[in-house]
Parts: C-alpha cells; sequence; structure tokens
C-alpha cells in the first residue's frame, strides 16, 4: 500500500524536466519535495496527478497501475498553488464540485452533499463563508477552501504544490501545523512541493531532495539535515 | 512505452477537427467567399473596364467627397478621443462611468436612425433647419449633413481604444514628470503620447475605416447627387442600382482593398505592439 | 472601472495633473452637441403627434412587420454567432496549427468592409444565379429577396463581436481551474459545461448583445440582398429611410424612438452584464 516512483523521465522539447526520478514512500506518509525551481518537483506533482505523462518510468500506488489510470478516476485531491478556485461557484458549490460530478450511482444524495459540505467547512474553519464567492475571500481563506475541495472527494492522496506560496509569512505557519493536523486526521498520503527548507523539515515526514530532474536524496527529516547525501543536498541546505 | 493518455484539459484529436473544420468553414462560407466575390466581379469587365469606372469623373468625386469627410471627421474624433481619456483615466470625478457609457453610444445607435436625427435638427421642419436657411447655410443634402453623420457614426473609436489603455496606465508618470518641472503640455507630449502613440493609431486606424465606409446615416443626409454629394459607399449603391453592376463592384473593390490595408495594419501593431496596445487586443 | 462618488472639486484637489477643466468641458461640449442633443430631439419629435396618432404610427402593420423582422433576425443572428463565435474563439484560443493568424485577422472583415460592400457582395453570392444561391435553389431555397437574406447579412456583420468578446476571456481563463477539476473527478464533458461555459457566460452574453444592436440596426448590407417587400422583408431601418423620403418625418421619428430604445436597453443590458462580470473576477 505504498507509493512506488520508478525511473520516471519527463522531457520538453530539449529540457529534461524529470531525468529518472525514483521514490518510495510508505501509506500514510506526508512527503515534502524540496527544491530549486526548475528542479522537476511540480512536474512530478503534476504527474502524480494525472495531469502530464511520463515519457517512461512507472509509479505504483496502493496496488494500482497508477498512470494508466486517467486523471479523474485517481482521486488524487490536487491544491493548487494559485488555487484554481471556480470563480463563478459559491464556496460551497466549490466543495462540492467533485461529488456532485460522479456518475448518478455513485452520486450521494443531495442533503449528503450538504452534510458533506458543512462537515468540511467547518474542518477548514469557514462556516460561515460556504455562500460566499472566491473574490470576496482573502488569501489563507481561499486556500482553505482549496483543501476543502480537495478532501471532498475522500482522495486517496493529496497532491499540494506551494501551497503557502502566495501566503505572507505570519499565515504561513499558522496554516502549517492545521495542514498536518489535517492530514493526519484524514488518514491520506500527501505529497507536496517547495522549495522552503525550513517549510519541508517542520512539517514532512519524508523529505525528497530534487535537482536536474533528480531525486538527489530521500529521508526523514533529521536524517537528511544531519547527513546530506550528496554535495547538491548539503550545498542546498547551506551546510 | 506507448500509452494511451488523454490530457485532461486537451480536446482529443477528432474534436479539434472537427471544432477547427467548423470554424474554418463557417469563417469561409460567410466572411471570406464575399470577399473573393468582389474581386471577381470587379474584375469581369476586365482592367480597361475597371479603368474607365475608376476615372468617371462622378467616381473621383465619390472618392474625394469620401476622403474629405474623413479628413475632417477623424481628427476631430481623435481630439475628442484624447481628451475624453484623459479626463477619465487621470481624474476621479462623480458620474464617470456614465460618461463612459455615454461615448459607448453611438455604437449601439442604427445608421440610419443617426441620420434621421440630423433631419430632425437641420431639417426644414426642424429645430435649425429655418434658422439657418435664414442665413443661407445648408447642412442636409451637403457636405456638412455628411461630415456630421460620419463624426457621429466614429464618435467612439478613439476614446474607446484609449480609455482603457490610459486606465491601465495610471498616473504615476504624468506626477513624476509634473514634479519635475514639466509644464502640463509638456507632460502630454514627452510622457503620455509616447505611451499611447499606438493603441492612438490603432483608434483612428478603425475611425478611419468606419469614416470611409459608412453607409446608412451618410445615405440619409446626402440626397444623393452624383458627382456631388455621393460618397464612395453610395455610388457603389447608385451603380448597382443602375444595373452598372460591374462599375459598382471595382469602386467596391477600391474600399475593399481599403478595409484589407486596415486589417493588415491593424494586425501588424496587434502582433508587433501587443504591450502597449489595450488589454482587450493581447490575445 | 470605478466611480468613486468624490466631488468634482475634491477629484481636483487630489491631483497635481494639470487640464482636469479643459479635457472635461471639451468632452461634454462635444458629447453633447454632436450626439446628446440631436438624440434628445427624436426623443421629443415624435411626441408632437397627438399621442393616439403616435400609437397608431408605431403599430401599423407594416411597421409592426418591419420592427418584428429586423429584432426577430438580429436576435437569430446574435445566437448563431454566438454558437459559432464560441467555437471559432476556442480554436484560435486552444488550437496550434499553421494559417492560425490568418483566421484571426480575417474574423475583422465585417468591421473593416464597408456595408454595401458587403451587401452587394452577399447579394450577388446568394442570388438564384449566385455561386451559393444557385447551389441552394437546387434544394428549393431561396436566400436573396427573402427574410433569410436578412438572416445572412445580419450574421454577417455582427460575427466579430460576438468572437472578439469570447476571445480574449478564454485567453485569460487559464486551464488551472480545468484541471482542478478533471483531478476532482469531472469528465471532459462537465468541465466544458460546469467550469468553462460558466466562466464564458458573462462574455458570451456581452457578445449577443453586441451584434444584437448591430444586427438590429443594420442598413447597408441588408437592402441590397433582401428584396424590401414591405410586410415581408422591409427591415425597420430602412421604413425610416422610406418615411423620411416621402416627408413623413413624425412617422419616421415613431419608428427611430422604437428603435433608440431598443439601443438604451441594451446598452443598460450591457452595464449590468459588465458590472456582473467584474463582480466575479
Amino acid at each position: 500500500m505504498s507509493l512506488v516512483i520508478d525511473t520516471v523521465t519527463k522531457q520538453y522539447g530539449r529540457f529534461a524536466a524529470l531525468a529518472g526520478a525514483s521514490l518510495t514512500a510508505p501509506q500514510g506518509a506526508f512527503v515534502a519535495l524540496l527544491g530549486p525551481s526548475g528542479s522537476g518537483k511540480t512536474t512530478l506533482l503534476r504527474i502524480l496527478g494525472g495531469l502530464e505523462m511520463p515519457d517512461s518510468g512507472t509509479v505504483r500506488f496502493a496496488d494500482l497501475n497508477w498512470l494508466d489510470m486517467p486523471s479523474r478516476d485517481r482521486k488524487a485531491g490536487f491544491v493548487f498553488q494559485h488555487y484554481a478556485l471556480f470563480k463563478h461557484m459559491s464556496v460551497a458549490k466549490n466543495i462540492a464540485f467533485g461529488l456532485e460530478v460522479r456518475p448518478r450511482e455513485e452520486r450521494p444524495a443531495k442533503a449528503d452533499i450538504k452534510r458533506r459540505v458543512e462537515e468540511l467547512l467547518e474542518l477548514v474553519q469557514l462556516q460561515d463563508l460556504g455562500s460566499r464567492y472566491p473574490s470576496q475571500l482573502s488569501g489563507g481563506q481561499r486556500q482553505r477552501v482549496a483543501l476543502a475541495r480537495a478532501l471532498a472527494i475522500e482522495p486517496r492522496m493529496l497532491l499540494l504544490d506551494e501551497p503557502f506560496g502566495a501566503l505572507d509569512a505570519k499565515v504561513r505557519k499558522e496554516l502549517r501545523e492545521w495542514l498536518r493536523h489535517i492530514h493526519d486526521k484524514a488518514g491520506v498520503t500527501s505529497v507536496f512541493v517547495t522549495h522552503d527548507q525550513e517549510e519541508a523539515f517542520a512539517m514532512a515526514d519524508l523529505v525528497a531532495v530534487m535537482n536536474k530532474g533528480r531525486i538527489e536524496q530521500v529521508g526523514t527529516p533529521d536524517v537528511v539535515r544531519r547527513d546530506p547525501g550528496t554535495a547538491f543536498v548539503s550545498d542546498f541546505l547551506g551546510n | 512505452m506507448p500509452r494511451k493518455f488523454q490530457n485532461p484539459t486537451e480536446d482529443s484529436l477528432t474534436l479539434k477537427l472537427t471544432l477547427g473544420s467548423i470554424a474554418i468553414a463557417f469563417v469561409g462560407l460567410f466572411l471570406v467567399l464575399p470577399l473573393i466575390v468582389v474581386f471577381h466581379e470587379a474584375f469581369k469587365g476586365g482592367l480597361a473596364h475597371a479603368w474607365t469606372t475608376i476615372t468617371d469623373p462622378d467616381t473621383l468625386a465619390a472618392i474625394k467627397l469620401s476622403l474629405i469627410a474623413a479628413v475632417i471627421a477623424v481628427p476631430l474624433n481623435t481630439v475628442f478621443g484624447v481628451a475624453a481619456a484623459w479626463c477619465i483615466a487621470k481624474f476621479d470625478f462623480w458620474g464617470k462611468t456614465f460618461l463612459v457609457t455615454l461615448i459607448d453610444l453611438p455604437f449601439s445607435v442604427s445608421p440610419v436612425v443617426v441620420g434621421l436625427v440630423y433631419v430632425l435638427v437641420f431639417g426644414m421642419q426642424g429645430w435649425l433647419g429655418l434658422t439657418l436657411a435664414g442665413y443661407d447655410i445648408q447642412i442636409l443634402f451637403a457636405l456638412p449633413g455628411i461630415v456630421l453623420a460620419t463624426i457621429f457614426v466614429t464618435f467612439p473609436f478613439v476614446a474607446r481604444e484609449l480609455i482603457p489603455l490610459m486606465v491601465d496606465q495610471g498616473r504615476d508618470e504624468e506626477e513624476a514628470a509634473v514634479s519635475l518641472g514639466a509644464s502640463g503640455f509638456q507632460t502630454f507630449l514627452r510622457v503620455t503620447l509616447p505611451n499611447i502613440k499606438w493603441g492612438l493609431l490603432y483608434g483612428i486606424l478603425l475611425c478611419n475605416a468606419r469614416a470611409l465606409g459608412e453607409f446608412g446615416a451618410v445615405s440619409v443626409l446626402s440626397g444623393h447627387i452624383r458627382g456631388e454629394t455621393n460618397t464612395m459607399p453610395l455610388h457603389v449603391q447608385l451603380l448597382y442600382d443602375n444595373y452598372d453592376y460591374t462599375g459598382a463592384f471595382v469602386v467596391a473593390a477600391i474600399l475593399t482593398l481599403l478595409g484589407l490595408l486596415t486589417l493588415a495594419i491593424k494586425s501588424f501593431l496587434e502582433w508587433r505592439y501587443a504591450d502597449e496596445l489595450a488589454a482587450s487586443h493581447r490575445h | 472601472m470605478s466611480a468613486p462618488g468624490i466631488s468634482l472639486a475634491a477629484g481636483r484637489a487630489r491631483s497635481v495633473l494639470p487640464g482636469f477643466r479643459l479635457s472635461l468641458g471639451f468632452t461634454l461640449v462635444y458629447l453633447a452637441s454632436l450626439v446628446l442633443i440631436p438624440l434628445v430631439a427624436l426623443l421629443l419629435r415624435p411626441f408632437e403627434l397627438p399621442l393616439p396618432e403616435l400609437w397608431d404610427a408605431i403599430t401599423a402593420p407594416r411597421v409592426l412587420s418591419a420592427l418584428r423582422l429586423s429584432f426577430g433576425m438580429a436576435l437569430a443572428a446574435a445566437l448563431i454567432d454566438a454558437v459559432f463565435g464560441l467555437i471559432i474563439a476556442w480554436v484560435l484560443v486552444r488550437y496550434r496549427f499553421p494559417g492560425k493568424a490568418l483566421l484571426d485577422a480575417v474574423i475583422d472583415l465585417p468591421f473593416a468592409l464597408p456595408t454595401a460592400v458587403a451587401g452587394i457582395a452577399l447579394s450577388t453570392l446568394y442570388a438564384p444565379n449566385g455561386w451559393l444561391g444557385s447551389a441552394l435553389m437546387e434544394y428549393g431555397i431561396r436566400v436573396a429577396y427573402t427574410p433569410w437574406g436578412v438572416l445572412v447579412a445580419m450574421v454577417f456583420i455582427a460575427l466579430p463581436f460576438t468572437v472578439r468578446t469570447i476571445q480574449p476571456v478564454l485567453a485569460e481563463l487559464g486551464r488551472d481551474s480545468e484541471e482542478a477539476a478533471a483531478t476532482l473527478g469531472a469528465t471532459r464533458l462537465q468541465i466544458i459545461g460546469r467550469v468553462v461555459l460558466p466562466a464564458l457566460l458573462p462574455a458570451i452574453l456581452t457578445g449577443v448583445a453586441l451584434a444584437f444592436a448591430r444586427a438590429a440596426g443594420e442598413y447597408g448590407s441588408i437592402i441590397f440582398i433582401a428584396g424590401n417587400l414591405p410586410n415581408i422583408s422591409e427591415i425597420a431601418p430602412l421604413l425610416i429611410v422610406i418615411n423620411l423620403e416621402q416627408y413623413d418625418y413624425a412617422g419616421a421619428a415613431a419608428v427611430g424612438v422604437v428603435m433608440l430604445g431598443a439601443s438604451f436597453i441594451m446598452l443598460l443590458a450591457l452595464n449590468a452584464l459588465q458590472s456582473w462580470a467584474a463582480k466575479r473576477r
């Protein structure tokens, strides 16, 4: 029941975004993809979400051949860097979207959807804002709506692209602990992309340091910090 | 390893081909085919006939009249457009949104209604008709009427291009210039104008195209006196109604060439100076 | 653009830039003398008639049928252009193919081509012996000199309005929200129907309103192809021209006022649409 990424490559024209990235993480882990911009971390995340297809390599998750499944069947809740909320829908409608687009036989009853949305609003502490529109929310609130929307589909995997990138430092720190708490509560495997090592070390079970389309080192925060595996990791962490 | 992967935001090839064909077929049928007809019909009678039509004194008079109307209307509307954009973009005042709406008004009024409106004001039964006749001033069925109609229908073009552009640019640069001691006129000439010159040209271009091509409003006000108050589009109608189809298409072809030239310059401006045009053209 | 509720004097005091009085003054005088006062003349003129007579002038069968033709066909043309305009905008924004720049430029032909030129070209094309007209005749369809001719001309002149309002909004939409919908389990059809089209709706409606306003008032391109049979293919603007030629100023003004009223309504609708769209940004 683990996530196994095996020598995944992805080429954009002459630029190798991924040059054989491999990573194994146990079920329920909170994995940080850490690296400078252009190191391939977002590309890897998008491959996990089914938004890109690698040129070669395999991804297995929970004994499923992950790459053979289209994005919509993966149940991989994706939180976009700029949230990608549906601007013409209220907050509640945004959260309910993933449930409402299910085929009729799998779709929960209207009342159940409504209840689920209310639970999620409570979870992300936006109880009274269900009828607001995204344009009426602050950055931090939008972030939480995006997370609630991703959680609504009861995801197998949670994918977060620079989840705090667009927020100011104070809100960022508050949301960190809270996100970790939500991850533990939902019991999903989460992968998040960041270029901020402090953030990665503070939140993740496993930190994967990426460089030039490869994963240089994977390990617990302690191990990676104490014992950088390569010159690049050592350099990037500023030792 | 070949896998069938459908990018979730990418249309399938079948859909691409279908929609692409529909778009091209529709544009070809409705827009391009009429264009081809114009040139096909114009050259039906041979180059010699085309030349006779063009050098006919009535055709030359029509060309001259169209140019005169445009030469008067376009600069006036350009000055108006710059003035309107200046006060709307650089200052805050009550009723600004309403003013912008009013400037757009001529776009939604039928050209024939424009003609009608001026007949009601300047006609013999109109508000000013008898007064002006007393001074021997003729507006209707003469050059002033044609110019008025042209001004009305081309009224918003420059303003509408400049307003969003100048609002976008804000007033920082002008304020900096004034704080450095520039006079109002210097500020406009050295700071504002360089920033808006391509947008201004774009607006003038569209204004000019419409001025040369206006038919409905001018038709009501001109009186259709051959060789005197016929503009080029009216001359097209006159020739067509007199069963000189080839002649009509020869004059139409001249207008079409002007239109195509306008389109070419417009596309060039959009491509080359995209950043310096209003946001709606940056695609 | 918002108009903060500050007085003229306050706005003046806040800005160090010169030329406010001059530019606003010129704008207002120019606008008023060339556009507003003449329009007011039209609004007042019909009321020189006694009201019953005015009502009779507007409800005369020939007038009603002309108004119905102009507005009905304009609505049909605007809707046709909305559908095809959406497809064309989609193709132009989302696909890459050779000749795309040319297709993009050609869309503006109706803006650049004088309406009289379009009129004689369409008329020749759809005449019973024309390229398209003769082909259609084999199926028993007559376009030129029938109400369908009116529709064809309106579809021609109004197409750029829908394409050019939808295109920039679609380009700005980006693919983020579509990707989000896909990861949430939506099918491609659901993405289009629930995410893309609703996001484009204000632009589509704006395009339809602009196309409708333009088509309803169109004169030049239609009179050549319509045949202009009273009660059948005679459009309202032509009726104004005919009334004027017969020196029936009040009759012309009556039709004109109805058309101007429609213009105002469209303008208000467009403004409402704009503030609605701005709210959702």
